[in-house]
């Protein structure tokens, strides 16, 4: 029941900051507390050792919709509250409408609602639900180019979902049921039927739409890129973490490791050098949340145990040190009038020092510096990798990472205005915060047997290699110029390269079975 | 190829996106749109359609075998959502029309990336 509670108060919210717009902010204030009550309150029956399962309507499993209380679901549900309560601090003073709120309360419920839920239907209203409101947070501004970009959003999630729909309508005419834990049974007890291919093909790429993955995604640039920063922070930190999870339950059911992997490989190494040719800083850190999708991925693809829950791992930390950094590069553009990053660097004089200082802590735990959020979740990740190409070609992503970021090495003096709002301070000292104290937190969803076996002196050394070999490499290369094509990006591509990837998810498949 | 609901719906998916990729009108994209979302909801319905059932009321007299009654519930939150979508995108596309006097696509994309910086 307390998981149904989750959303549903959410949503009530919602409605009543519309109704009662005077009162947005304490409706704001009183709606975290209650979360971070609720999710105490979860925590503490998992601390009693039972997980959570609640069926709507008292219908019996495999015909209601099936919320499953997992730790998986715990830890996403309590990333939305965080980026959350950050989000609201730095939206506090700049009197937005109770239009944004009510957005706010819809977008954090249908995480809720999502990371919960086991039943593949209601997944799907949920995601429409992400992407309606999304796609109002991205043209909250109204701006010609907010308003083209969330435009060619909405198309290409749109098709995705349609795909995804195809993708359960197969699943129910084979198995009879939405039920993920009653599909991956059926899948295990016949996996060579022909279906399975079909139908898991259809629902990744769908899936693979709204969790960013290259080719899927190429909407993603723009919309978050143009964005207010409290929303790409939103977009970015949370909302790509949906489809992940998502992704994680398929590949629970279905038989996904090899289409899994070939697609993280390319979403890692394409994500990348689109960031390094980026000139553009906003840009910059949206291509980064594509390039660290693929890591996500391949843990998934990879089987054991360590590299999955790793991957998810890496997802929560993600989470936290992106939004961190949209909401310090957004302080930043307002400050100079320029997402450019030369212009951001000719002027940086102008930027305000704490949010240099978060610019820092974002960039630390992003190329892995340990002993912070990046190193953390990727020593878990790296140490449950088996294949040694897959491993050399994370290795390589992180180098490409600390190349990409030592671009804004330059913007880090210890000069700029003094002031700033005590309330975004306080959003950068909550992220920051767990950024920097990652590693206890990540404890609560990595048991202690995997725990203790990912640690090693070379991981350490492993993570030091690559930021040491990034900016070197950036040092010899930093004054080529990489050109690649830019037409991809339009919505007519954009939608020949979904039925592409599409293509390849299926051929992977069958090529398997 | 036997004409049936399944056959009828993967062809429509294909015109929806052959409208998709080779129109450039907003408009037209946004019925091709409607169609994708309007061939999927076939496709489910017609899945698992029986014509020799009977309509899923409990305690009807007379027969004894029943359609499926959950896709249909599924169907009418689909039909919903993407009424929701077309109604909300229409408001966009006429934002944007009013703007630049044009729903030409690829004009519209030249002309926001040269007001955004690059």
């Amino acid at each position: 029941m307390i998981l149904a509670l989750f959303p549903l108060l959410r949503f009530g919210f919602g409605v009543l900051s519309i109704a009662w717009g005077r009162g947005r902010r304490a409706l704001l204030v009183m709606s975290h507390l209650v979360d971070g009550a609720l999710i105490g309150l979860l925590a503490a029956t998992f601390r009693g050792g039972r997980e959570l399962t609640f069926v709507a309507g008292g219908w019996e499993r495999g015909l209601g919709i099936a919320l499953v209380g997992d730790r998986i679901g715990l830890t996403f549900a309590a990333l939305a509250w965080g980026l959350g309560v950050a989000v609201s601090l730095y939206t506090w003073n700049r009197n937005l409408r109770s239009y944004f709120y009510m957005l706010l309360h819809l977008l954090v419920g249908a995480c809720y609602a999502l990371v919960f839920t086991k039943d593949l239907f209601n997944a799907y209203v949920i995601f429409e639900l992400l992407t309606l409101t999304s796609f109002l947070l991205v043209a909250y501004e109204r701006r010609p180019g907010q308003i083209w970009a969330s435009l060619r959003y909405l198309f290409l999630a749109s098709l995705g979902m349609g795909i995804f729909l195809l993708g359960v309508a197969v699943t129910y005419y084979h198995v009879g049921s939405l039920d993920l834990d009653l599909i991956a049974a059926h899948v295990a007890a016949g996996p060579e039927a022909g279906w399975i291919a079909l139908a898991s093909a259809l629902l990744v790429s769908g899936v693979a739409v709204k969790a960013g993955v290259f080719s899927f995604a190429l909407w993603l640039p723009s919309a978050h890129s143009l964005a207010m920063p409290a929303v790409s922070a939103l977009l970015s930190g949370l909302v790509i973490k949906m489809g992940v999870v998502e992704l994680f339950r398929l590949s629970d059911a279905f038989p996904l490791d090899l289409p899994l992997v070939v697609l993280g490989v390319l979403t890692c190494s394409l994500g990348i050098l689109y960031a390094v040719a980026s000139s553009n800083v906003k840009r910059l850190l949206a291509f980064h949340t594509i390039s660290q999708i693929g890591y996500l991925l391949i843990g998934f693809g990879s089987g054991t145990l360590a590299a999955r829950l790793g991957a998810l791992d890496y997802a929560v930390a993600h989470g936290l040190f992106k939004a961190l950094l949209f909401l310090a590069v957004g302080d930043a553009a307002r400050a100079v009038g320029t997402t450019d990053i030369r212009d951001l660097t000719a002027r940086r004089a102008d930027i305000p020092i704490a949010s240099k200082i978060a610019l820092l802590i974002g960039v630390l735990g992003i190329v892995g510096m340990p002993p912070f959020a990046g190193f953390a979740a990727k020593a878990v990740l790296e140490a449950g990798l088996h294949s040694t190409v897959v491993h050399a070609l994370v290795g390589l992503t992180s180098v490409g990472t600390v190349i990409s970021f030592s671009k804004l090495i330059p913007l880090l003096t210890l000069d700029g205005p003094r002031s700033l709002d005590r309330l975004r301070l306080a959003a950068y000292a909550w992220l920051g915060g767990s950024v920097l104290f990652f590693l206890p937190l990540s404890r609560t969803m990595i048991p202690q047997s995997i725990w203790s076996c990912c640690w090693s002196g070379w991981a350490f050394f492993e993570a030091l290699g690559a930021i040491l070999l990034g900016l070197l490499l950036y040092r010899v290369l930093r004054h080529v110029r990489l050109r690649l094509p830019q037409r991809i990006f339009r919505i007519e591509e954009g939608v020949l390269v979904i039925l592409g990837g599409f293509l390849l998810v299926f051929l992977l498949l069958r090529l398997r079975g | 190829m036997p004409i049936n609901g399944v056959t009828i719906s993967i062809l429509l998916f294909g015109i929806a996106l052959l409208g998709l990729v080779l129109r450039r009108d907003l408009v037209i994209k946004l019925l091709a749109l409607g169609l994708v979302n309007a061939s999927t909801i076939l496709c489910l319905v017609s899945l698992r359609a029986r014509p020799d059932g009977a309509a899923p009321i409990l305690g009807a007299p007379g027969e004894s075998v029943m359609v499926d009654p959950l896709p249909h519930a599924m169907v009418l939150s689909a039909i919903v959502i993407n009424f929701a979508i077309l109604a909300l995108s229409l408001v966009f596309v006429m934002l944007l029309v009013e703007r630049y006097h044009t729903g030409d696509s690829q004009q519209i994309e030249r002309e926001t990336s040269k007001e955004e910086e690059p």
